[in-house]
């Protein structure tokens, strides 16, 4: 499956989903025009994306309840008790057919085939009845199921390939998206390494494939690059390959003959199990290698990952007590053995790391649910999207932290923030509120951000109220993102307040405290009428970070290396001590002399060092006095005393066996800016 | 990250079906209508893929993918071309200036989104 497809089924569950709160709102009021209109608009929207993505059978099914639903919004079929029941089930059967699971898909094929005969049976009545011509009988049923085949197609490609922009991997992922695949790379052609030219195309591939598709349709894999390869398109008289992989193993080193493939193959039929059924079940499962891939998850307990992230932890420690000795020692052989450990212990962290990690997408579901039930239950047309969800990771207790504050904001959102339909159109608002979770990596964070289109909440009734619950005097000065932030103060939220105010407050001190105990942020920014947005951030708590480490005067500090944008040497004279800033490649950037923050002497240097970092968008300079270079951190927590302040986020332990404190440069860059 | 695609066409609605079918499926657009103002919008910036008609008015299709192909930043980037079944000439031009593939015109967004599977992930 495709990321169009993802991104359209993704979209085709919410179309069922308005399209079930719709049919739920006709049932109770059978002659409202509006709704019917709206469960057409869904149907026709859900038709026109399964045609144009490739869901045949949603398209089909679709297709037909797209027809009964046209008479009854031209009012030929009355609304009755008939309709709905169909109109229900097929809620249910569409869940099914646009699921990921395509043996769920499969599995209801029979009843959407039922269903399809009696909703042709309602148009071909009225059909019949208003005299028109009747509709077609329900057309040949087996057509869309064809007959499996199977493919030896030889790809080679001429050395000039990529000069016309061509990837061939997409072409044989192509290939492999037609059903089952077995793709085997040549690199018999590649010359010796001095004589290779980077961009000639010498592999090529020995590819066989099976699955519900015709010569043409191979064919039209390659139909940009017939003149520039070799290819062979040959039928075998096989089937069942997946079944025989053990077979085809050792054509991963032997080249392909089709005839003694098709003889061994065709030997090998008695082995073959009899139930096709199964045969077929097998098969189906094994359609995208990257859905079994998904579905081959085991569950671990939790503990024993993290047994295994403090093991990677005091690997690396000690793999860095390693490098640091074998620099000592002229010996080329004990070089080349740490340089192979230190290469593999960044594989085996990055793996650990992977491991820990899920998807933010694993909150969705129950935040899709929530806004659905809320908004039904106050009466609100509410659309939640997402964005980003997927592919943004985070550490399992994060997640799990951060399901109650999001929910909290969620239901605050949908009660306070978005209006009702009525109110929205005379705002001139569309009638339907949204809701987006937008969440994406920037720096050492994770950005996760609920965008409601809303009411906002005005500035200055969070002022009023601040003012009178005597968390701010009446003269103080603050600028409009203080004000929001108020909102979040212990307080602030008493349930007067609540009710009074239009916009949120419940228990916002909540969120937030929630939100702090995970390292995270959160602020909140919002526009009168046009919504309000309450911002996520979360510092990506990887235990273990690629550092720059670097020395401000004689004490080591290491600054993640994501957070670091370039680093500079700079002639001192450059510098404008008065206004902090200095001008590099043409760009004025503020700068902060670490050393000198820190023990308020200045230091004469000739040179300075200058570390630009990205903070808010903006480059800034953090002046330190030496770099050292890359380093591992292994990040250790520095305990209790230092809990209060938060621009050290933890220590290290230098391969020497000294001390690095690891710095976050945005919180220095914060507190220093404060100041 | 997303990917960044340019429409080359001198046609407005063209330029705004391949816009939206694009967009839709995540991909930045970037718009001209001839060969010189995508040449002038894409001065420095690499895209990822362009999709180019032939016939255009000031510089048209060829000369826009020789112009490419002659650039260091181009010389791998795949290069759509939209044609009609009636240019059979123009589209072995168009191959041989460096096109990586073609779009039949008219086209229907899938058509499109499956001629892209071919080149761009």
């Amino acid at each position: 499956m495709d990321n169009f497809q993802k991104r359209f089924l993704e979209e085709a569950i919410d179309l069922i989903n308005d399209l079930e709160k719709a049919s739920l709102a006709l049932d109770a009021n059978q002659s409202d025009k509006g709704i019917i209109e709206e469960i057409f608009r869904i149907m026709h929207s859900l038709k026109g994306g399964s045609a144009m993505f490739g869901f045949v059978k949603a398209d089909h099914f679709t297709h037909n309840l797209e027809s009964v639903f046209d008479l009854v919004r031209k009012g030929k079929i009355p609304v009755d008790d008939n309709i709905i029941t169909i109109t229900f089930s097929s809620i249910d059967l569409l869940k099914a057919l646009f699921n990921e699971n395509e043996d769920l898909a499969e599995s209801v094929l029979p009843d959407v085939e039922k269903l399809v005969v009696v909703m042709k049976n309602i148009v071909g009545a009225t059909a019949v009845n208003t005299g028109s011509i009747a509709a077609k009988p329900a057309a040949n049923q087996n057509e869309t199921i064809g007959k499996r085949k199977c493919f030896y197609v030889l790809f080679k490609p001429q050395a000039s390939l990529f000069k016309n922009g061509t990837n061939p991997l997409y072409l044989t992922d192509e290939l492999c998206s037609l059903g089952t695949c077995f793709v085997f790379p040549r690199l018999n052609e590649i010359p010796a390494w001095a004589s290779m030219d980077p961009t000639s195309a010498y592999i090529w591939w020995d590819i066989l494939i099976e699955g519900d598709i015709s010569h043409d349709q191979v064919k039209d894999v390659f139909i940009f690059v017939e003149d520039y390869c070799q290819l062979k398109i040959e039928e075998l008289k096989v089937s069942g390959l997946s079944q025989k992989t053990e077979l085809l193993e050792k054509y991963k080193t032997q080249a392909i003959n089709v005839e003694t493939l098709t003889i061994e193959l065709a030997s090998n039929k008695e082995q073959e199990t009899e139930d096709t059924n199964k045969q077929r079940k097998v098969v189906n499962g094994i359609k995208n290698l990257k859905e079994i891939n998904n579905n081959n998850s085991i569950r671990v307990d939790s503990s024993k990952i993290d047994k295994m992230m403090n093991l990677v932890s005091e690997l690396i420690t000690t793999q860095a007590r390693l490098s640091l000795f074998s620099e000592t020692i002229d010996s080329p052989e004990l070089s080349a053995v740490t340089e192979n450990m230190q290469k593999l212990s960044k594989q085996l962290r990055d793996t650990a790391f992977s491991i820990s990690l899920i998807p933010l997408q694993h909150l969705v579901t129950r935040f899709q649910r929530l806004v659905r039930d809320v908004a039904a239950e106050i009466k609100k047309d509410v659309a939640f999207e997402t964005e980003g969800t997927e592919t943004t990771e985070l550490d399992r207790s994060i997640i799990d932290s951060l399901n109650e504050p999001i929910m909290h904001i969620l239901r605050n959102s949908l009660d306070h923030g978005l209006e009702t339909s009525e109110e929205r159109v005379r705002k001139g608002k569309s009638p339907q509120g949204k809701i987006l979770m937008k969440a994406f990596y920037s720096g050492t964070y994770v950005y996760i951000q609920l965008i409601d289109d809303g009411a906002g909440i005005d500035p200055e009734r969070i002022r009023a109220k601040a003012v009178a619950n005597g968390i701010i005097s009446a003269d103080a000065v603050l600028t409009q993102k203080e004000i929001y932030n108020l909102v979040f103060m212990a307080g602030f939220s008493t349930a007067a307040v609540v009710t009074d105010l239009s916009g949120r407050g419940v228990g916002m001190d909540v969120v937030r405290r929630k939100i702090t105990d995970i390292r995270g942020e959160v602020e909140i920014d919002s526009k009168v009428d046009v919504g309000t947005t309450i911002t996520i951030k979360i510092p990506l708590t990887l235990s273990i970070v690629d550092g720059l480490l670097v020395e401000i005067d004689s004490h080591n500090f290491i600054f993640p290396l994501s957070s670091v944008d370039k680093i500079y040497a700079v002639d001192h004279k450059q510098m404008s001590d008065f206004s902090q800033l200095v001008t590099l490649e043409g760009e004025r950037i503020p700068y902060y002399n670490l050393s000198y923050e820190f023990t308020g002497v200045a230091k004469e240097v000739d040179v300075e060092q200058i570390v630009v970092v990205r903070f808010e968008n903006q480059k800034v300079g953090i002046v330190i006095d030496k770099v050292l270079g890359e380093y591992q951190a292994v990040l250790k927590p520095l305990g209790k005393l230092y809990r209060n302040q938060d621009f050290i986020s933890g220590a290290s332990i230098l391969g020497d066996g000294s001390l690095a404190l690891v710095a976050d440069p945005n919180k220095i860059i914060k507190k220093f800016a404060n100041n | 990250m997303s990917k960044t695609v340019m429409i080359v066409d001198d046609s407005p609605s063209i330029r705004e079906v391949v816009n939206l079918t694009l967009a839709n499926a995540g991909y930045n657009v970037l718009e001209a209508g001839h060969g010189q103002e995508a040449l002038d919008v894409l001065n420095g910036k690499e895209v990822d893929l362009v999709i180019t008609d032939l016939h255009m008015p000031i510089m048209d299709g060829i000369t826009l993918i020789k112009e490419l192909r002659a650039k260091e930043a181009f010389k791998f980037t795949p290069i759509l071309f939209l044609t009609t079944e009636s240019q059979a000439e123009k589209k072995e031009e168009a191959k041989g200036a460096g096109a990586t593939g073609w779009i039949t015109k008219p086209f229907v967004p899938e058509k499109l989104l499956a001629a892209l599977s071919k080149i761009v992930r």
